[in-house]
Parts: structure tokens; C-alpha cells; sequence
């Protein structure tokens, strides 16, 4: 890609460098690598797994390139089938971006597993992923990446992160085209944000819902309702969403119809 | 819009205090400083102005020359609210038109019949609000966050201006600018009364 | 003419695949907290980045960066209070309200934020700015600080932290990272010390720093009641008022309260607290905040 873009720019200041001083400076005229392939991403944890979403549907400008482009990627397995993996990625944004660094962070899982002879922990490979995208600090990855996985004590463990590498561990996440949408429904249904116990007081006495680990089917249930509600106000949501659920037996994928309007 | 101008306002338990920066400032000088940028529009309503050369002095004296002719027509004085909105009003109008004042005021008042003081904060866009205190320009950053903890509606003329302080304190301490001290005012019942006030003491930094 | 034969006389294929360095770099499983870093294939990979990811400067730009803060440390005779909000915004968007901007500045095995009540030894970095650039320089911080304690067997002055971190903005200066922190700790040669470091290269020492978007707002309560004699309560007290005058003035603040206290035994931390009931608690029985009323 780079190199493309250099030779059509220098080209240009070939055929001038005749009647112009050598010395002009090449003009870069919009060098704009980047595109916005759309789409959704979510993640939800609880005690003993972590899930991760994302709808299929690439699109670039108003155009639906492919209904089956799917953004969540499991890392560290088999290169066919994926076996084996233990952590999960889902990437929003710019695909090509995201497709280079899900093989890049697939890499380094394996590698430290060859040379380490042991599983990554999804703690030290939040922290690699951090690092792998500052390292592209002054050329960003275009991607908002989720990872999940079970953390040293078998609960479930998800790191959410910006472009340029800041990540946090979290509950729950939603990035890409819909963010917007879901986040808010997000912190109601899973952080109870803005929910108080009935009763329990008049106004400022009010007493807030504390937050607890969802189950297993519960959070799977909001996690398409959170789709089927973004499919409806978003034209960059649809087609299929993809689930990866992970659990200490490995990690199940599933998929679910969307509307493809 | 900032400017680089300072104008104060803070209400108290029977009166307003507004306080305005002295410096008039063209590019980087100072023409003058010892400005008063306050105009009195009645008895017990006073206007604090700052913004565009020119527009400020002009809009505030067209101000006070039409709420004096009201009461000169009607023979009865106009309230500070009844004096704000016709203030937003006009400020309103005139954004409308092809060559808009840009003024930022702060009005300041006390009513002649409820004898209660209140204060209005009013930006070039027309916006008007009642509020305890207000700022105006750079100010806002550093003294708002002071009087939401300092402030409350009962303090008396005294600790009024001890507030002053605090907020002139906090602005030698903080703004880059020298804006030659403020020129202070208090309007309570009897009418507008210009203070004594140290603009020269000096405030150390932590 | 030369550069004419060169550009045209390399082979076709060269840049397709990744080099054997490339190839030994991504295989490679040590984290490299590296000073290695891609650039775009431009001339001015300043002002790229600009157009691609400063949203002040232009706000469609594709790549949204977690910007906003407040965060404000100030030393007093008991130590050092350091305290911050919790929100990261994105243009409009609030991206979270759960940051942590304190990043505990020490031996990486146990910088770990683990609750305790009892001190952590080592320094504390705030975060204002890029997120990642504050996260990223601020570990690659720890990694210097620990290297430090294993070559000379002792810990780090803050003096000596802090200028790694001003020597290696300035060198980046121009790049386009964003970043304003303060580095604090207690030492046995310095004692309480506190430090200023910021993206421009600036690096300060001093009593009392507030840094972020809502600064002045912090400012303006801090600087009314400080003085270097306050007690630990009431430091404590005065730096979760003022920044929650912050949060209450400042839109890219808001969030919870992180309060930290800095002893010469380590850190201490007081509380990652929801600002929405301190608020309330504040105002209705101390009486402040009165532009706001409590009913409508």
C-alpha cells in the first residue's frame, strides 16, 4: 500500500522535476489511507466467560461490500479452524487495519507460545495488543479492538482499547458505527446505571442497583437484542451477527440472522 | 469570544456587587487605565460591559439613554428584570441586523419594590440567565469554580467582597494578563456606590 | 536523474512480503517497549497525523483519540495529594467514565493497583492528554525505574524519573504526542517531591500543579485554601472539592473522584468515587453550588 502510494506521488514530481528546481518539495496531495468499513462490535463479561460480538456487514461509503465479513477473530489457535485459542479480538473500523493486526497479535500469541511452551495470559496479551498499536502511534491502526478471554482466576476478562493503544479492563463494551447506540442500553442493563431499588428511599435516599455477574444466557439475550436494535437505526449494522463466547472448555461461535435491509 | 477583559458579578443577602478590569487594551497595549467600564441605568440597576471597541461603549449608553427615557415617560422606574429583558431584547435585534453590537454584559440590580438583588449574565448571542455570580471573559475559568464554593445567597456586603477578593486574588495569581485592577461597584437599596478596593496588594503564589 | 534510475531500478516485487527483520520483530515475544515506530510514508508525518487524529483542529477526522481531564496533585506537610476525574471523551463522546489516571510508577511486579490499605512503595504519574501516550510513556517509565533499582540498588529520585520522561518528550517533540502528567513520590534524598512534565518538553518542579481541561476550574478552589501547613484531612478534603468543581464546570471532566495520597512509606489510595452523591452531599449540607437548585 505505502509503497503504491509513493510511486504515484514521486511520479508526479518526476515529470515536473525537468522544468522545476530539483529542489520542490513533494507535494503530498491527501494522502488519505484509510476507510471506514463500518459495522459494530460489543463485548460482555461474567464470572466464568466473556462474549464478544460483532455484525457481518462490510460497507465503504453508502456501498454494502460483503454480508459476511466477520470481525471477531480468535487468536492463538489453529490457522484453519482456530482450534485451541483461548483469547478472542474483535476489530471495528478500518478492516485492512484490523485483518493486519489480528494476524499480528495471532503471531506473537503463537510465538510465545513456541517459545515459552505455555498459553499467553489474556493479561499480558492485553498489554502486548497495547503495545503493538502504540507502536503505530504516528501511523495509527484506524481500529477500536476489544479483547477478551478468562483471566488467572477463570473469571471473565475484557480490555477495551483507542486507536493508539490506551486500554482499561471493563464489564462490557460496544465500539464501531453503533457505539453510540449501544454503549447507553450497555451501562443500563449491565452495569444497572441509572437503575435504583424500588422503596428504598425518596429522592437523594435513593439506593442504587449494584452490579453482579450476569449469566451466561441472560447476557447472550442482550447482546442480540443490542444487534437487533442498532440494525434498526443504524444503515451501517445488519446481515449477520457473529458471537464468540469463551469459556473454560475454549470458544464457541455462533451466528444469528440479521435484517439485510 | 474571550476576552481579555475581566467583569465580576456576585449577589448577596440585600445587594450586587460587579466589579470591572480598568485596563482598556488595543493589540498588545494598554490605552488606558483607569476605564470605567460600567454605565448606571437607573437608580438601582447598574450595567457592566465588555467586548468590541467601540460597540461596548455605544450599546450600553443607548441602553441607559432609553430605560431613563421610559421612566421619564411613565414616571416610574423599570425593575432589573424588567431592565434585562429589555436588554436581551435589544441585544436580540441587533444580532439580526447587518452590523451586530458584541457586547458581553453583566446587569446588576436591586428591585425598588421587593428590595431582593439580582443579577444577569448576558453574552453577545442574547443569551440572558439569572445567576447568585457570574464572569465574564478568562475570569469565568478561574472564579466560577471559587464562588460554586464559596458563595451562598445570605453573605453580607462584607463577606461579599471578601469573595471579591478571593476571585482578584486568584486572578493575579493565575492570569497571564495585567488587567490594572478592578474598579468595584455595589448596588444595594439606596442606590450605586463605587467601593474602595486594594488593587495593589500582593498575592503570592503557592 | 540518478533518483530517476533508482526509483525504477528495484525490483517489481521487493516490498511485498515482510523483510527478515520485519519478519523477526513480529515474531519476536519480548514486549519491545521500543523506541521504534512506523511512519507514514509522507513528508510531514506531523501535520498526517494532525488531519488524521486532532479533532480541535479538525473535527471530522477520521481517528477519534481519548482526549480530556482534570487532574491535580500539590504537596503539603503530610506528602503529596494526588487526585484526578475519571472521564475520557472522544469529540463529543464520552469514551469512558471508569479511567484511571493515576498510573503507580515502579517496579512493574508490583505496580499493580491491587486494594490495600497499607503504603505501595514508588511513584505516581497522572494522565492528561493522549490516554495511550500517557499510558505507554508512563510504563515505559516503570521499566526505566526498575532498571534503575536493579543497577544501583535503590529506588529512583523523582528528580531523576522525571527528566527521563522530559528528555524523551523532547525528543519526540514535534511528533504530535499530547500529554501534561505530574510525577510524584517521596524519597529519602528529596523528600516530598513533585514534578511537572509535559509533550512541549517542559518540566517543572513545584508545590502545587493542576493540568487537563479543567484546570482553572481547580485552581480557583485549590489556590483560595492551600497552604503547605494543611493536615492530611483536610489535603485530602481540598483536593476531592476541587476536583469536583472541575467535573461541575468543566464538560470534559466528570466521572469518579481518584484520590491518592503519597506518604514516605509509598501511596496510598483513598477512594475511586461516583462524584454525583459527593455532589449532592456537597451541596445540600454545606450549601455551596447555589447556581444549582435542588428542586425544579
Amino acid at each position: 500500500m505505502a509503497s503504491l502510494l509513493d510511486h504515484s506521488a514521486r511520479g508526479e514530481t518526476v515529470g515536473y522535476s525537468f522544468s522545476q528546481a530539483a529542489a520542490a518539495p513533494v507535494k503530498q496531495h491527501g494522502f488519505y489511507p484509510y476507510t471506514d468499513n463500518g459495522g459494530s462490535t460489543l463485548g460482555i463479561t461474567g464470572s466464568d466467560f466473556a462474549i464478544l460480538a460483532g455484525d457481518t456487514r462490510s460497507t465503504s461509503g453508502y456501498n454494502i461490500n460483503s454480508r459476511m465479513v466477520p470481525k471477531v477473530f480468535k487468536i492463538g489457535g489453529d490457522a484453519e479452524t482456530g482450534e485451541g485459542a483461548h483469547i478472542i479480538l474483535s476489530v471495528v473500523g478500518f478492516a485492512a487495519d484490523g485483518n493486519a493486526l489480528k494476524e499480528r497479535l495471532d503471531s506473537i500469541v503463537k510465538m510465545y507460545r513456541y517459545q515459552h511452551g505455555k498459553r499467553m495470559s489474556v493479561s499480558a496479551c492485553a498489554q502486548r495488543l497495547s503495545t503493538i498499536l502504540y507502536q503505530k502511534r504516528f501511523f495509527p491502526y484506524y481500529v477500536t479492538a476489544i479483547l477478551a478471554g478468562l483471566d488467572e482466576e477463570g473469571k471473565g476478562a475484557l480490555y477495551s482499547y483507542d486507536p493508539v493503544g490506551s486500554y482499561e479492563r471493563e464489564q462490557c463494551r460496544a465500539a464501531g458505527a453503533a457505539a453510540s447506540l449501544i454503549m447507553p442500553f450497555l451501562d443500563n442493563q449491565v452495569n444497572f446505571k441509572n437503575q435504583y431499588i424500588p422503596g428504598s428511599g425518596e429522592g437523594h435516599a435513593l439506593e442504587a442497583k449494584k452490579p453482579e455477574p450476569l449469566p451466561q444466557d441472560h447476557v447472550k439475550q442482550l447482546v442480540r437484542d443490542a444487534f437487533t436494535s442498532a440494525v434498526e437505526r443504524h444503515i451501517e449494522v445488519g446481515d449477520n451477527l457473529q458471537m464468540l463466547i469463551a469459556t473454560k472448555d475454549g470458544i464457541q461461535e455462533v451466528f444469528h440472522p440479521l435484517k439485510k435491509d | 469570544m474571550l476576552a481579555r477583559e475581566v467583569l465580576l458579578g456576585i449577589t448577596g443577602k440585600d445587594f450586587v456587587i460587579i466589579a470591572a478590569s480598568k485596563a482598556t487594551m488595543r493589540g498588545p497595549t494598554i490605552i488606558k487605565a483607569e476605564d470605567d467600564k460600567t454605565r448606571q441605568l437607573n437608580q438601582h440597576t447598574l450595567m457592566a460591559f465588555s467586548g468590541e471597541a467601540g460597540d461596548t461603549v455605544q450599546f450600553a449608553e443607548y441602553i441607559q439613554a432609553n430605560v431613563s427615557l421610559y421612566t421619564m415617560r411613565n414616571d416610574s422606574e423599570l425593575s432589573p428584570s424588567a431592565v434585562s429583558s429589555f436588554v436581551r431584547g435589544e441585544l436580540a435585534r441587533s444580532l439580526r441586523s447587518r452590523s451586530p453590537y458584541t457586547v458581553n454584559l453583566l446587569l446588576g440590580g436591586v428591585d425598588p419594590v421587593t428590595q431582593e438583588p439580582s443579577l444577569y449574565w448576558i453574552d453577545y448571542l442574547a443569551s440572558l440567565a439569572p445567576v447568585p455570580y457570574a464572569a465574564h471573559g478568562y475570569a469565568q475559568y478561574y472564579c466560577l469554580s471559587l464562588l460554586d464554593k464559596h458563595h451562598n445567597p445570605n453573605i453580607s456586603l462584607d463577606e461579599g467582597m471578601k469573595l471579591l477578593e478571593m476571585c482578584t486574588d486568584e486572578l493575579k495569581r493565575r492570569l497571564p494578563i495585567d488587567y490594572k485592577g478592578v474598579l468595584v461597584k455595589v448596588i444595594s437599596k439606596d442606590g450605586v456606590k463605587v467601593m474602595d478596593f486594594d488593587n495593589d496588594r500582593v498575592v503570592r503564589s503557592a | 536523474m540518478d533518483k530517476l534510475v533508482s526509483q525504477y531500478s528495484r525490483s517489481a516485487h521487493q516490498n511485498e512480503f515482510y523483510s527478515e527483520q520485519e519478519q523477526q520483530e513480529l515474531s519476536e515475544s519480548l514486549p519491545p517497549l521500543s523506541l521504534k515506530f512506523s511512519m507514514p510514508p509522507v513528508d510531514n508525518s506531523a501535520s498526517f497525523l494532525r488531519a488524521m487524529t486532532d479533532d480541535h483542529s479538525n473535527p471530522s477526522c477520521p481517528i477519534k483519540l481519548a482526549h480530556g481531564t482534570t487532574t491535580l496533585a500539590f504537596r503539603f506537610q503530610g506528602g503529596i495529594i494526588v487526585c484526578t476525574d475519571s472521564r475520557a471523551t472522544a469529540g463529543n463522546w464520552i469514551a469512558s467514565q471508569t479511567v484511571k489516571k493515576v498510573i503507580p510508577v515502579s517496579r512493574l511486579s508490583r505496580g499493580e493497583d491491587k486494594p490495600s490499605k497499607d503504603p505501595t512503595p514508588g511513584l505516581l504519574g497522572t494522565m492528561a492528554g493522549g490516554a495511550a501516550d500517557c499510558q505507554y510513556w508512563l510504563r515505559y517509565l516503570s521499566q526505566q525505574c526498575t532498571l534503575h533499582e536493579i543497577r544501583h540498588k535503590r529506588r529512583i529520585t523523582v528528580a531523576a524519573a522525571s527528566k527521563i520522561l522530559a528528555n524523551l518528550t523532547y525528543a519526540y517533540k514535534g511528533y504530535g504526542l499530547s500529554m501534561g502528567t505530574m510525577l510524584a513520590g517521596v524519597t529519602p534524598q528529596e523528600g516530598p517531591a513533585l514534578y511537572y512534565i509535559d509533550s512541549d518538553g517542559t518540566r517543572l518542579p513545584g508545590n502545587l500543579f493542576c493540568v487537563g481541561s479543567g484546570q482553572t476550574f481547580a485552581y480557583g478552589v485549590l489556590d483560595a485554601n492551600y497552604k503547605y501547613e494543611l493536615t492530611e484531612q483536610e489535603a485530602l478534603d481540598l483536593g476531592r472539592r476541587a476536583i469536583l468543581a472541575a467535573m461541575h464546570r468543566d464538560a470534559y471532566s466528570g466521572g469518579f473522584i481518584n484520590l491518592y495520597h503519597v506518604k514516605e512509606e509509598g501511596w496510598v489510595h483513598h477512594g475511586f468515587d461516583d462524584m454525583n452523591p459527593i455532589f449532592w452531599k456537597t451541596k445540600l449540607d454545606r450549601g455551596e453550588f447555589s447556581n444549582v437548585t435542588s428542586e425544579l
